[in-house]
Parts: structure tokens; sequence; C-alpha cells
């Protein structure tokens, strides 16, 4: 078992008082295994979620709840070369990446 | 990373969000806590080279315009180890991804603290995460 990362969900409720999720088209970079893609997707949020290191992409995608599957898309790519046209998202969230 | 945030600005509508979320700048305490008491065990020797460096890209699309600045906040994270083992893995990677200096003094204060409780025992690591949040420049 590995350690748990803010069990607490402090993280959510700040993302929250940033404004509203539901619907809202996100670029997650640097989205690692998943953990706050994850939390991305049941505030409502459609996300692609990517990341340079392959690994840690097909850890999260194992990962992915059947119910966020709709919601969520995981990708292996780096911040240099977003692999998305211009203006396609609502919002990007650097992951603890830049 | 300046090209980085340019490129983001590059997939965002006109006047989309721009969040930047990540460990501050402050040192992580590292705690035991074991029923209700907690009890402060060490503090990290971090460099935080790529936090400062994150922090001079920021203030260089903001000044260029690529964005405008909606807020800084910042919220508390703690990561926990219920097993030693585990804590030992993470700080022995962390440790090796930023370059830093041994902190196998902390492993064995770690190590310590457990043998002098019983039952079960959490090892806590606190820091606060920053939470930028730029908006997309309309020029």
């Amino acid at each position: 078992m590995a350690m748990t990362v803010d069990p607490e969900r402090s993280e959510v409720r700040a993302l929250r008082k940033v404004g509203g999720w539901r619907g809202v088209r996100v670029l997650e970079i640097g989205c690692g295994d998943g953990r706050l893609t994850l939390r991305l997707a049941r505030m409502g949020a459609r996300v692609e979620a990517i990341d340079p290191d392959a690994s840690l992409v097909r850890a999260a995608r194992r990962a992915l709840p059947l119910q966020h599957a709709d919601r969520v898309r995981y990708r292996v790519a780096g911040a240099h070369r977003l692999p998305s046209g211009d203006g396609s998202f609502d919002r990007v969230v650097f992951s603890w990446s830049l | 990373m300046v090209h980085a945030l340019t490129e983001a600005r590059r997939v965002l509508r006109p006047d989309g969000l721009l969040l930047d979320v990540r460990p501050a700048a402050v040192h992580r305490r590292v705690h035991l806590v074991h029923g209700a008491e907690t009890r402060l065990l060490g503090v990290m020797r971090e460099r935080f080279l790529d936090e400062r460096a994150s922090d001079r890209a920021v203030a260089a699309v903001l000044r260029s315009g690529l964005f405008t600045r909606v807020s800084r906040s910042a919220y508390p994270c703690n990561r926990v180890a219920r097993r030693f083992v585990d804590f030992r893995a993470w700080l022995e990677g962390f440790a090796a991804l930023q370059d830093l200096p041994s902190h196998a003094w902390l492993l064995r204060r770690v190590e310590r603290a457990l043998e002098g409780v019983s039952g079960p025992a959490r090892i806590v690591v606190s820091a606060p995460v920053d939470l930028w949040v730029l908006r997309n420049g309309l020029r």
C-alpha cells in the first residue's frame, strides 16, 4: 500500500472555490496515476488527461472506474506539444507538473 | 516552463482559466499520529529549485500579458502512510528525484518513534499546496 495523498480532500474544496466543474472541458497536464483526474471527473468535468510517462498512463487507465469512462480520456503526451486544437478547453490544470 | 504555459494558452478558449496546482516552497513537516497524539518528528530539507523556477515562469507570463491573475491561494495537503516501508519508499524516491541531501536521519527518527508506540499509527507528511488561477489574456 502506498501513501495516501490528501485524504481530507482539501484539494477538492479548493478547486470548488474556483467555480463549477460540471460539463467543463478540462485538460489536465501531468495527470500521473490519475488521482486528481478522478476528482475532477467526480465533480462533473470532462477531462483529457495527459502525462509523458506511458507506464503511469497505463496505470491510470486501468484504475478508471466505468462510471467515469465517458468523461475521462488519458493520453501519453507532454506539455511542450499538446495534442489538442486551439481553444479546445475551458480550463487547463497543471497537476503538480509546471 | 514558459513554453508549456504558452502552449497551454493556445489550447484554452480566450477567457479560459489556467490552474497551476503544486506544492508550495515550504519545508514538509513529518508527524507521527497515534491515537489523539500528534508528534512532530522532523522537517525536511528541500531545495525548492523547481518551485522557484515555476514561480518565475508564472511571473513571466503575467508580465507579458499572456495571462491575467485571478487568484493565488494555498490549501493544506497531507500525505499519509500507515506502514514505515511506504514512508521510506516515498522519501527515498522523492529525495532521489529532487537530488536532496540524505534524509536517513529522518528515517531513523520515524522508525524509532514507531518502535515506541503500540497499536496503529500514521506517518503524516504535511505541506501546503499553492493554487494559482490565471485567465487567458484577451489580446
